[in-house]
């Protein structure tokens, strides 16, 4: 995968966060428990994706330097 | 010209290199602490810390699943309470409410904190509208969701029965309509 596309998708799952941390207070305000752990939910492994693609990102963006220098 | 230079000059290393010099306008620190990949790192760090932000409300509200009993309370006796007024009372326990019998002649309740900033609504009997004066927010009196202001959610909605001529309360809904 290049790098291009890890930028992208970390900063879709940004997008995804703010919307899912908006949707879950305005869930958990309005007293809705039984869609509050969905947002939850869906915002969690949006962060687990954000960090194994960051990890992967590191990983060719560091290792590309490695080895030509 | 020699202003610039002065200005340049705070920005420049002292080193051995007479070379280094030449770029005046470059402060390596910064270089080296705004850019790309920082920009990047930070961008993860916010989408990381939002989405583990949401965790603590998805467990408060997978124990919260349960659904609240609410006590029947009476509130009042109808013909307490004429056409175009309203009234205060306490549910569910300490929570402030407002019963209003409207000019059409319908009986509706809600919890009065506003949704925007929790000041108590008033029942503006020339216009048929419930007022927040804290910041201008207006609920529409017939299902009690926002119209004008800050507010953005409706009103909890206070169920109420009428027997023998004695208003109660029976429960509450905080999504509606």
């Amino acid at each position: 995968m290049g790098k291009k596309a890890y930028w992208i998708i970390i900063f879709t799952t940004l997008i995804l966060n703010v919307v899912m941390l908006q949707l879950t207070t305005r869930a958990y305000l309005g007293r809705e428990f039984e869609i509050v752990p969905i947002y939850s939910g869906v915002a969690f492994v949006s962060a687990i994706v954000t960090i194994i693609t960051f990890l992967q990102w590191r990983k060719a963006e560091y290792g590309d330097k490695k080895s030509s220098s | 010209m020699s202003k610039c230079k002065k200005e340049n000059a705070r920005f420049r290393k002292e080193s051995d290199k007479e070379m280094i010099n030449l770029v005046d306008n470059l402060n390596q620190d910064d270089d080296m602490r705004f850019n790309r990949r920082a920009f990047l790192k930070t961008a993860v760090g916010a989408s990381v810390a939002l989405g583990v932000s949401t965790v603590p409300f998805g467990v408060r509200a997978m124990m919260g699943l349960e659904d609240e009993d609410y006590e029947r309370v009476e509130i009042t006796k109808l013909s307490d309470l004429p056409k175009g007024e309203s009234m205060t009372f306490k549910y569910p326990d300490d929570d402030d409410a407002i019963l209003v019998h409207t000019v059409n002649g319908d009986l509706v309740a809600y919890n009065s904190a506003c949704t925007h900033l929790s000041c108590p609504v008033f029942y503006q009997k020339e216009d048929d509208v419930l007022l927040c004066p804290c910041h201008s927010g207006y609920f529409d009196v017939k299902n009690g969701h926002p119209i004008e202001g800050p507010p953005q959610r409706e009103l909890p909605l206070i169920e109420i029965k009428v027997e023998n001529d004695t208003v109660y309360a029976v429960g509450r809904k905080y999504r509606h309509g």
